[in-house]
């Protein structure tokens, strides 16, 4: 079973990433901001296999979180996905640059978020 | 004696009047300001900004003196803030303990060759570093020789600024997230770059000259309050209070008096005397065109703001200044008596100072709002109103004594006098409750309101004895204060607020 | 022993005869009194409001996401790419709480919080629901609402679900005295229009703020159903100074080559805020045809001109501009312009690496410094 890790500010979208992909199985567990993720990854010694994050939120923000899963030497590789409002063209070259797997503007399309977990979870196996 | 005791008399009345009056004013037209601002407030959409390529660059510019302790939460809580283009410089004005070693270590700085325009005067810069992090690709900071003054650290900062507006902090304040976004509208509400001919075109070669034509915004800001109380996690306000010791409580509610009342009231008729040094988004172009802070100035931030105005005045530009009353910034306040007088004694002497700096425009019909409102209002009512306030007490004291006074009367004045400002210290929280509901619990809310009832007789006294010390070391140019109070104001004295 | 009554007489008759400065006193006092009681007053009754309503939402926000879960989005066909008619389940919400004009109204707005992360099949589903449930009802009363506010909120409650509104209704709106109403209701149009969504442009004379440029630029770049017209025509003969700019923005967004020639003559309009902008879109558009016109033109530019002239150089990078920005570079005794002289050679790096290497080696200290700071890639600007 896959784990993914939602890094989310917003009151809604978690449930929506909820029932996009409840049924495949996936456990999700949702943090709120950048410190609940990083203290989340530390616990678990960064044991999972996504992380769909936000860009802008309290104490550290998405690229901080992308940099640190990325950066790291040891461990197996997890792949990440920017999920956001924000998204100017630097922003998405500069989430890209730092390793991002894959960069979504809200609103989302359901079927395309599916599809492209799958296929990053399939290629980080 | 009996002319002259009429003649004061009189005087003090119509002046109390005025100032009464002016209060009131102030108050209905902040209440259109707010009320205009919460209609509009209910359906702006600020994060359409976010990934818009249209919106303009902002440098946060936040000096640090010797604040090794929560410089790392602090700095992290500036880089969390939510802006879709915009830079952090990070001043470290000579610090003498580890700030610059602790920002080197954590952000993965490095020193660059910088190409540093002195457009405006500082003590030197020595180094310039970026981190080679990739995430922290929004960082600047500067070491520079230590200035004795947050003036001349902001202007290093505003030499090496980027973009095209700049937001003047202090790196131990905290801000809202969303701080950027609500002070770059109304800049954008303004038309901007509109021009017209002017004059003839020249019969010869058919040149026009043209001139700037529309109002351009030249500074915002915010309203403040403190933090000394409110929960703080890693530079995270996550729980307001009103602050619980004294000292701090009666100043929250000075401060909420001074900004949801005071300047946006003004705000509305384009007469905004002053935008905080703790908080105020600039033009950056006009600030440097008007000459920077002034390192040597007692009050660097109002004393920026007249002259970017006497600026456009001069070449005839349109300008407005704006206030939002949504609370952005919060700051720690002086706790203890002893900061505090320094601080109230440094406004005071800065409040004669800018004056004095500024008389040819005092009273110049030619600087239109500035030199009618603005000047005259901060002449009779901030700077005069402890003086009269004095003689008005030692003329009190007088009449007892020579057993002159009307017991009756003088205690209906008083009363009146009493009962009125505590009505508009009252209405200020009404106000800003309005705006936005700060305060979790309503006895918190009443708790700070009934502060007001206490204030003339406690709070006011101090300031008014303090505003009269930083007048008279103005007038003597009192020396020795120099390094030590220059000092103040800006390395506040900081309780744990880590 | 004095009665109340006499007492209250005898107060009456002291101020009667109280002298002027007095008489306003008292007046004022018993004005401050009852303006400080009243302050308390509501400031208590709206904490005890705004808590009774927080208490109602915390209730009634968990019912609304759970009916959504469960009947819209859990809807299985909706993960497919066919587009399908799915029926939406509108009995659920059949509840006496969604009687009440309140919870109606959180519920659009939850609806709408929705729509903001989702689209597609989901989106969809979403919007149907707005429409069975009749909320596009209420929207449309708040629209002929007497308030301005109340009618931008049902703009945006109508935007955000893509309802068509009447051209009699809201052409009207586009053009009220209220600027905020006004922008509101013409990217409204712009967005839910069929037929010509830019017919504003050559109807507006006042001023196109730049807030409301961001949501307009927002609005034509993600609506798929509008078509982009060229933008030339307003380029050209638009009158007013601020649609220009704006298209301007939205030719380079769009890499509209067919705009070109309509920007290159704006190249001699006399306004020259609008021929910086003009400046900066070809060189956003890299056109190297231009190279030469600017060249020309530069002597005579004011300051904010000419360093978008350089900067358009280092964009277009065509190599044949290296001798004009060394020359610039090592001659202008302006800070700023050797420094856009500097960051454009770098951006011509591929045709002077040789003259770059040389100016490192020979400039004077303060330009060398310029040069590192322009090739340093930890700096952007």
């Amino acid at each position: 079973m896959h784990k993914i890790l939602v890094i989310e500010d917003d009151e809604v979208m978690p449930k929506i990433f909820q029932r996009i992909l409840h049924k495949e199985n996936y456990q999700l567990d949702h943090v709120v901001n950048g410190k609940e993720a990083i203290q989340k990854l530390e616990e678990t010694n960064y044991g999972y296999d996504l992380i769909i994050t936000d860009i802008m939120m309290p104490y550290a923000n998405g690229f901080e979180i992308l940099s640190r899963v990325k950066s790291r030497k040891e461990g197996k590789p997890i792949a990440v996905i920017i999920v956001s409002n924000a998204g100017n063209e630097d922003m998405i070259l500069e989430g890209f640059k730092l390793g991002a797997d894959d960069f979504l503007k809200k609103p989302v399309i359901p079927g395309e978020l599916l599809i492209r977990v799958k296929r990053l979870l399939m290629q980080y196996q | 004696m009996e002319w002259f005791k009429n003649f004061y008399e009189g005087f003090v009345f119509a002046f109390g009047c005025a100032m009464l009056l002016m209060y009131a004013l102030l108050a209905l037209l902040s209440l259109r300001g707010i009320r205009r601002f919460q209609r509009t407030h209910s359906y702006v959409d600020y994060t359409k900004m976010l990934d818009s390529p249209l919106a303009p660059g902002i440098s946060v510019i936040a000096p640090a003196y010797n604040e090794g302790v929560t410089i790392i939460s602090n700095v992290r809580s500036l880089l969390t803030l939510v802006y879709p283009k915009y830079e952090v410089i990070i001043i470290n004005d000579g610090s003498t303990d580890d700030t610059l070693e602790k920002l080197i270590n954590e952000f993965e700085l490095q020193e660059v060759d910088f190409a540093y325009n002195e457009r405006i005067k500082s003590q030197p810069v020595k180094r310039i570093f970026k981190s080679v992090n990739n995430v922290y690709d929004k960082l600047l900071v500067i070491d520079k020789v230590n200035g004795k003054s947050k003036a001349d650290a902001s202007n290093a900062g505003i030499n090496a600024a980027a973009y095209d507006y700049f937001l003047c902090t202090d790196v131990d304040s905290i801000l809202e997230k969303d701080t950027l976004l609500r002070l770059i509208k109304p800049f954008m509400d303004e038309e901007h770059q509109r021009i017209k001919a002017v004059g003839e075109p020249c019969p010869e070669c058919g040149y026009v000259h043209f001139a700037e034509d529309s109002v351009r915004v030249i500074a915002s800001g915010a309203t403040l309050r403190l933090a000394n109380s409110c929960d703080v996690d890693e530079g995270v306000i996550t729980r307001v209070r009103p602050p619980r010791q004294w000292l701090p409580r009666f100043q929250e509610m000075e401060y909420i008096r001074a900004y949801v009342l005071g300047k946006m009231g003004w705000s509305l008729i384009n007469c905004v005397p002053n935008v905080s040094g703790g908080l105020g988004l600039f033009d950056k172009e006009i600030a440097i065109k008007a000459g920077g802070y002034d390192s040597q100035s007692f009050a660097e931030d109002m004393d920026i703001v007249t002259r970017m105005c006497t600026y456009m005045i001069d070449n005839k530009l349109k300008y407005a200044i704006r206030y939002i009353p949504t609370s952005q910034c919060w700051t720690e306040g002086p706790p203890t008596l002893k900061v505090f007088s320094r601080q109230r004694t440094r406004w005071g002497r800065g409040l004669a100072e800018i004056i004095t700096m500024h008389r040819r425009v005092l009273f110049h019909p030619r600087y239109k709002q500035l030199g009618l409102i603005v000047l005259p209002y901060n002449l009779l009512f901030e700077f005069l109103a402890p003086i009269i306030e004095f003689t008005g007490i030692l003329f009190y004291i007088y009449l007892i004594i020579t057993g002159q006074i009307n017991w009756h009367y003088a205690l209906i004045l008083l009363a009146f006098v009493y009962l009125y400002s505590v009505m508009i210290t009252t209405l200020a929280i009404w106000w800003d409750h309005m705006t936005y509901h700060y305060y979790k619990t309503w006895r918190e809310v009443i708790g700070l309101a009934l502060m007001a009832f206490l204030e003339p007789l406690f709070y006011h006294p101090l300031i008014v004895f303090f505003a009269l010390r930083g007048y008279y070391y103005f007038l003597t140019g009192k020396k020795h204060s120099w390094g030590n109070m220059q000092r103040q104001g800006f390395g506040k004295k900081k309780t744990a607020n880590a | 022993m004095k009665t109340i009554p006499a007492f209250i007489s005898a107060t009456v008759d002291q101020f009667r005869y109280a002298p002027l400065v007095i008489q306003i006193a008292v007046i004022f006092t018993a004005v401050a009194v009852s303006m400080t009681a009243i302050a308390y007053i509501s400031i208590l009754l709206n904490r005890y409001r705004s808590h009774r309503r927080e208490k109602k939402l915390a209730a009634l926000h968990p019912l609304i996401d759970e009916l959504l879960t469960e009947h819209i989005l859990m809807n299985e066909e909706l993960y497919t790419d066919e587009p399908v008619e799915a029926t939406v389940p509108v009995g659920v919400f059949d509840k006496p709480i969604f009687e009440k004009k309140w919870a109606r109204q959180v519920l659009i707005q939850r609806l709408m919080q929705y729509r903001d992360n989702v689209q597609g099949a989901m989106g969809d589903q979403l919007r149907s629901l707005y429409i069975q449930l009749g909320l596009d009802k209420d929207s449309l009363k708040k629209l002929k609402s007497s308030r301005w506010d109340h009618k931008i909120q049902a703009l945006g409650e109508l935007t955000n679900m893509d309802i068509p509104i009447a051209d009699v209704i809201i052409l009207p709106l586009t053009n009220s005295r209220n600027r905020e109403l006004r922008a509101t209701a013409r990217h409204a149009y712009i967005k839910l229009s069929k037929n010509e969504p830019f017919k504003f442009f050559d109807v507006a004379t006042e001023p196109l703020l730049l807030w409301d440029q961001v949501e307009l630029f927002r609005i034509i770049s993600t609506t798929d159903r509008i078509s982009i017209p060229n933008f030339a025509q307003w380029i050209t003969y638009s009158s007013n100074k601020s649609i220009i700019a704006f298209c301007l923005k939205l030719v380079e967004h769009y890499q509209q080559l067919s705009a070109v020639p309509a920007v290159v003559k704006l190249l001699d309009t006399r306004d020259h805020y609008l021929r910086a902008n003009a400046i900066n879109c070809l060189g956003k558009l890299r056109i190297e045809s231009v190279e030469d016109k600017l060249m020309s033109m530069y002597d005579s530019q004011p300051h904010h001109c000419r360093t978008e002239i350089l900067k358009a150089f280092g964009r277009i990078s065509s190599g044949k501009q290296v001798d004009f920005l060394r020359q610039e570079f090592l001659h202008s005794s302006d800070f700023e312009i050797r420094k856009h002289a500097a960051k454009s050679l770098i951006n011509n790096q591929w045709a002077a690496s040789s003259l770059i290497q040389e100016l490192v080696d020979t400039a004077t200290r303060e330009n060398k410094l310029i040069l590192k700071h322009c090739m340093n890639p930890l700096i952007k600007f």
